[in-house]
């Protein structure tokens, strides 16, 4: 049987967020991340001065890109994209040498002390090669979170980037990230 | 907030491979000045291959330290990709710094190469036949070094430049930069190590001749520096906001002052002020042991500085903004 292509993307509805961190517990509990490091946060960013003000939280990790500079850079090999878009760190070739950490725009990676090699989300590769979908996906109390294949147009992702208007963060950086914000 | 992934150790390195870069050239190129056919600078030439290899060395040593797990990085050698700038360097650094000690074995004279051959057990033969004479090899290993020594010294730059997350360093002046500061590092730690040198004192042409080189290189850096700064201030927002660092940020003052006033101005002008009535009105060189001294030490503490503003003020610069509300 033929394999189909695929390309995971997370779409994220930004406007649902409520900044309560469930998806960093939960991808810090899935994942075993260290004390002080995170694969995920929410950014926060408040507007005005009462009455007239906004809040806005939006969720971030890695964003999976279809160019990664990271993995451009890695002197090893370590660093490395899957064919279905992952993006992921080989901790057996890592050196620790960061390079990949000074060449993300998204400040995605973090640097695992203990192991000295760096670490970043794996979008629960160990999930979803089982057909299930991230922790952070999972636990989102409000939905702000779809995870899914692009190149399934039957999909709720593919639905959604074609239905509704989006943006992607710093695009000019040619990195072609795959974390879809929703307007 | 953001961190700093790279630190002091990755600054010295790349200071000290600059450094190592410049000495090698300054040494081969004073290798082949000749006047009448004869080999004038040979001191200098000797002096420079002698220190070439050391800082290098040490700098791949530091460099080794701070990976997260040291003793991996010989996967740095099993592995090549074009792709990343480390990569190409860590092989460039290694032919290098091979190339630098060859260069410094044909310098040594006879008696220096039987007192080294003499600390090798008589029993390892394979050893003892090392011991030839590479004197004539000189101007070879020189010419096969010039492009690996510019290639050392542009690759510092090339490794910031290269990465396009980072504003601050992504133009394509930065590595242009760094090999012109790696090339008058290399020229003023001569200088400076043939003025300190008791033994044999520096004699004025020679001293005339590394002055020139520096008075070059500093120029050329400067006239990189002038254009990095008028270049970014025309750039897209995000460039001009990196810039922003060095104009009225946290590094503005350690970039005017004590790097570009102190590290390169000074020195610069030390040294016109050595070589104009020369060149002007014909006198004869002054040659000031002091000012020597001072306008070399200047430009080694310009050097590090440089490496240290670009390492820590690109890592702050970024397109992102990350908010966090308190």
């Amino acid at each position: 049987m033929a394999m189909k292509k695929k390309r995971y993307a997370l779409v994220i509805d930004s406007r649902k967020c409520i900044n309560c961190k469930a998806c960093v517990v939960a991808c810090k509990a899935e994942n075993n991340v260290p004390i002080g490091n995170f694969r995920n946060r929410i950014n926060e960013e408040r507007k005005g001065e009462y009455p007239k003000l906004s809040i806005n939280f939006e969720p971030e990790q890695c964003h999976h890109c279809a160019d990664p500079s990271c993995v451009r850079v890695c002197p090893t090999g370590a660093s490395w994209q899957r064919k279905d878009g992952i993006v992921l760190v080989n901790y057996d070739e890592c050196i620790g040498c960061r390079y990949c950490m000074v060449a993300c725009p998204y400040d995605a990676r973090y640097f695992n002390e203990a192991e000295g090699v760096v670490d970043k989300c794996t979008l629960c590769r160990h999930r979803v090669d089982k057909g299930d979908i991230p922790a952070c996906v999972e636990t989102c109390p409000s939905k702000v979170r779809v995870f899914g294949d692009l190149e399934d147009t039957t999909s709720r992702v593919h639905e959604l980037l074609s239905t509704r208007r989006y943006r992607v963060k710093e695009p000019q950086t040619g990195n072609g990230p795959q974390l879809y914000y929703l307007l | 907030m953001h961190e700093f992934n790279w630190g002091l150790l990755i600054v010295v390195y790349l200071f000290l491979g600059g450094l190592s870069a410049g000495l090698f050239f300054a040494a081969g190129l004073a290798d082949y000045m000749t006047v009448d056919d004869k080999p004038v600078y040979a001191r200098v030439a000797r002096m420079g291959a002698f220190l070439a290899p050391w800082p290098v060395a040490i700098g791949s040593g530091l460099l080794i330290l701070d990976l997260g797990n040291w003793y991996r990085f010989y996967k740095l050698f099993i592995h090549f990709r074009w792709e990343s700038p480390m990569s190409i360097g860590s092989y460039l650094l290694t032919i290098f710094t091979v190339i630098a000690f060859l260069y410094l074995f044909a310098w040594l004279t006879a008696d220096e190469r039987q007192w080294l051959f003499s600390k090798v057990p008589a029993t390892w033969k394979q050893v003892h036949r090392l011991n030839v004479d590479l004197s004539s090899w000189r101007g070879k290993i020189a010419m096969v070094g010039f492009p690996f020594s510019i290639g050392v010294g542009i690759y510092t730059g090339v490794l910031l430049g290269a990465v396009s997350a980072r504003p601050f360093w992504n133009t394509n002046l930065v590595a242009q930069m760094f090999l012109f500061s790696a090339l008058s590092s290399g020229a003023a730690a001569l200088m400076l190590a043939m003025v300190l040198n008791k033994k044999s004192p520096a004699e004025k042409h020679e001293i005339k001749f590394l002055v020139t080189l520096d008075v070059v290189f500093i120029s050329l850096e400067l006239f990189i520096i002038l254009p990095y700064l008028i270049h970014g201030q025309l750039s897209s927002l995000a460039v001009k906001q990196a810039l922003g660092l060095i104009l009225g940020g946290p590094y503005t003052f350690v970039f005017w002052g004590p790097f570009l006033v102190m590290g390169l101005l000074v020195p610069l002008a030390i040294e016109v002020y050595e070589l104009a009535p020369n060149i002007f009105k014909g006198h004869e060189f002054h040659g000031s042991r002091n000012l020597a001294l001072t306008a070399a030490g200047l430009v080694l503490i310009g050097g590090f500085l440089l490496r240290y503003i670009f390492v820590y003020a690109g890592q702050v610069s970024s397109f992102h903004q990350m908010g966090m509300l308190h």
